[in-house]
């Protein structure tokens, strides 16, 4: 995909070919979010850390999820399925085997990523190069069936297992406090999606993957393992969702409800930026993230500079992420990144 | 299908029946359902023939968008919330001038419920039908899930929150006695589930009209190859923003009986949960046949019901027992089997389903019989 390749560039053109409109818009926000980090900085430094976490988990679901609709043109329905089961199996290693936090954070992703392997060879096979809704309609029986499975062993409610000892206080920002476990899980993912994107955009695997998507025929002729190369890609695809889960579940427990409440922002997430571009899913994570957490501080700091407490809406960061997917279609239909006329 | 040419020769009773086979079906089915299906050695209640009616019209007013359309909605329980919502706050609170908890209050909550939905209807569409079938998938979940929260969020106190609204909702001409619906109209009391039954048969007629209709035809040319059909001259997207549009009227229609069905307005109608059932139920019976939702409607709520009351399996007759399990702890879980049958129905035959299934099994007699006639 050339996209992920030159993102800088793509980056400069979009900001020089931007409408006055668009710049004002833009100056508007910087002063809505100054405003709110002079109004309330220790809370403003908390959600935009709050903020980065979640953006973080969300770039880990959306990224497999966008590997596999931009390389294979499967949307993967079950991706969020894949994050809930990363959860659940951190809790069984850690709860009922009574192994240590960093095993869990291997056996994990593993054990996620060896699902996924079954799902792709038993189901998704089926389905390249088919109609995307087939493939939506089928990964969803399957998050349908996992959430079952999930909730046959390990329950309906909620389960958590305990914080590991060395990551349960805090760290002292100048500011305020922010719990050590998630500038741990910033790293974490940082590092595990930084090592993904690399491996994607600057490796020979990548680039035989990518090869294939735009002509498996002759990528096989050269003598590819085409259908192998895709397989080790969705098992990486699912390990990532499987970390993020594995690094969820500790701070904020799972249910089987997070497999389609995950899902769906991951999609949010995966269209805002662009489907086909690796680059993008970055970059609409942490910016849904830093929405959902911000939004809140910026009105609630405007109603203090305006006097209007209407401004101040309460719960308005659930709609947050559907509100920026939403207006992003509409001004630009392929998301932010994305490459025309794909899924189109 | 080899019957269908000699009986439409012979002309009478037989082409009239082939004719019109969708409306007979449709009141054999109504008249037979309850009866059936409320039997003890069933279900055994009452309640589960009208909630299954009510499914079958919303599940069919989803299919005209997606069977004979061709896209995929993920949102639709939001247009199914609209039905419930707008005539349930009606009633609860009366209008401008209207007294609360009048009758004509909630025919007027009605009305503006169909026309808020097909106006909404009309204005999604025209937003988002232009964009590609997946992406109409998920602009309908977005859409649904921020009505969704809008709606959990009580703004005015109007829609209840998590809680819904479950008080003074229903119109004075609802009669409840112990757990049982009548309708008292004109001094004549009329059973919950006729009452169904009759907008039941207006919507299913009304929609079987639109299908059949050229309306009905173009919006299967458009669903089966729309560029043929954009370069015959047929405005695709046009048709496309009013499928959007009556399917919600459909489907706020069915939600209005929902919420008297359950005497009023639970959250859980409009989550993703049901927008995903909703699917579930269309692709489980067949989106290619009008009888498909009806079917998919019946099997699903027939195997949520049956297979959740049914604890143990005794074999060969509850009489003459020689093996006797107990499936109550694998049977709760019986979405699991669900979404294994409906990932295989996905990846065989998407369109046929099971009620595509019965047919071909139903075609395959008739040929045999005629065989050995011959």
């Amino acid at each position: 995909m050339s996209s992920t390749l030159d993102a800088r560039t793509r980056m400069q053109r979009l900001l020089s070919e931007r409408s006055p409109a668009a710049l004002l818009g833009a100056l508007a926000g910087v002063l809505l979010l100054g405003n709110a980090a002079v109004q309330k900085p220790g809370l403003f430094i908390d959600q935009a850390i709050g903020g980065l976490v979640y953006g973080m988990i969300l770039v880990m679901i959306s990224l497999g999820l966008a590997l596999v609709l931009g390389l294979m043109g499967v949307v993967n329905f079950a991706h969020g399925a894949l994050f809930m089961l990363g959860g659940y199996f951190t809790y069984a290693t850690m709860a009922s085997y009574g192994l240590p936090f960093w095993a869990a954070l291997l056996i994990a992703p593993i054990g996620v990523g060896i699902v996924g392997i079954v799902i792709e060879v038993v189901v998704l096979r089926r389905l390249y190069g088919k109609e995307p809704i087939i493939g939506l309609l089928a990964t969803f029986g399957l998050t349908l069936m996992i959430e079952e499975a999930a909730r046959f062993v390990w329950g309906a409610s909620a389960v958590q297992p305990a914080k590991p000892e060395f990551l349960t206080g805090g760290t002292d920002l100048i500011v305020t406090q922010v719990g050590t476990y998630r500038l741990f899980t910033v790293a974490v993912s940082t590092i595990s999606v930084a090592g993904v994107y690399y491996l994607i955009t600057k490796t020979d695997f990548g680039l035989s993957v990518r090869a294939g998507v735009q002509d498996g025929e002759m990528t096989e002729f050269v003598g590819v393992n085409l259908p192998l190369r895709f397989t080790a890609m969705f098992f990486l695809g699912s390990a990532i969702a499987g970390l993020g889960g594995a690094l969820r579940v500790v701070e904020f427990g799972i249910d089987p409800g997070a497999a389609e409440e995950f899902v769906l922002l991951a999609f949010v997430v995966v269209v805002i930026g662009g489907v086909g571009s690796i680059f993008g899913s970055v970059l609409a994570g942490l910016l849904v993230g830093w929405a959902q957490f911000l939004v809140p501080v910026v009105l609630s700091a405007l109603a203090i500079v305006t006097g209007v407490s209407a401004i101040n809406v309460q719960g308005i960061s659930d709609i947050i992420p559907f509100l920026v997917m939403i207006v992003v279609l509409l001004i630009r239909p392929r998301g932010l990144f994305g490459e025309e006329g794909l899924l189109e | 299908m080899s019957g269908e040419s000699t009986d439409r020769a012979t002309g009478g009773l037989p082409s009239m029946f082939e004719r019109y086979k969708i409306p007979l079906g449709l009141v054999v089915l109504v008249v037979a359902l309850r009866p059936l299906i409320t039997s003890e050695m069933v279900l055994g209640y009452n309640a589960i023939a009208s909630k299954m009616l009510i499914m079958m019209l919303f599940v069919a007013g989803f299919n005209l968008l997606f069977g004979y359309t061709g896209l995929l909605s993920f949102g639709h329980a939001m247009f199914l919330g609209f039905g419930i919502y707008i005539p349930a706050i009606l009633v609860l609170n009366g209008a401008w001038v209207l007294p609360a908890g009048g009758n004509i209050t909630f025919l007027v909550g009605v009305i503006l419920a169909l026309a808020a939905v097909a106006v909404y209807g009309y204005l999604l569409g025209t937003l988002i039908v232009g964009m590609g079938e997946i992406y109409f998938a998920l602009l309908t979940l977005a859409f649904s899930q921020a009505i969704y929260f809008i709606v959990l969020r009580n703004p005015g106190e109007l829609t209840g929150g998590s809680n819904g609204l479950t008080q003074g909702t229903l119109p004075d001409f609802v009669e409840q006695t112990r757990g049982e619906i009548a309708i008292e109209a004109f001094g004549l009391s009329l059973d919950w589930y006729w009452a169904v039954a009759v907008v039941f048969l207006l919507g299913m007629l009304a929609l079987w009209q639109i299908v059949r209709s050229p309306f009905g035809r173009s919006l299967v040319a458009v669903s089966e190859n729309e560029q043929l059909a954009r370069a015959m001259g047929v405005d695709t997207t046009s048709y496309k923003i009013w499928s959007v549009t009556f399917s919600g009227v459909f489907s706020a229609l069915a939600g209005v009986l929902l919420m008297i069905q359950n005497s009023g307005a639970a959250i859980e109608n409009l989550s993703v949960f049901t927008s995903g059932d909703t699917v579930l139920m269309a692709v489980l019976g067949g989106v290619n046949y009008f009888f498909g939702p009806v079917v998919g409607a019946f099997s699903w709520l027939f195997v949520e019901d049956f297979l959740t009351n049914f604890e143990l399996w005794q074999f060969p007759l509850s009489e003459v027992t020689f093996v006797t399990v107990d499936l109550s702890d694998i049977l709760v879980y019986w979405q699991f089997l669900l979404g294994a049958l409906f990932v295989v129905v996905v990846l065989t035959a998407p369109e046929e389903g099971i009620w595509g299934y019965i047919r071909s099994v139903a075609s395959w007699l008739r040929k045999r019989m005629q065989q050995v006639r011959a």
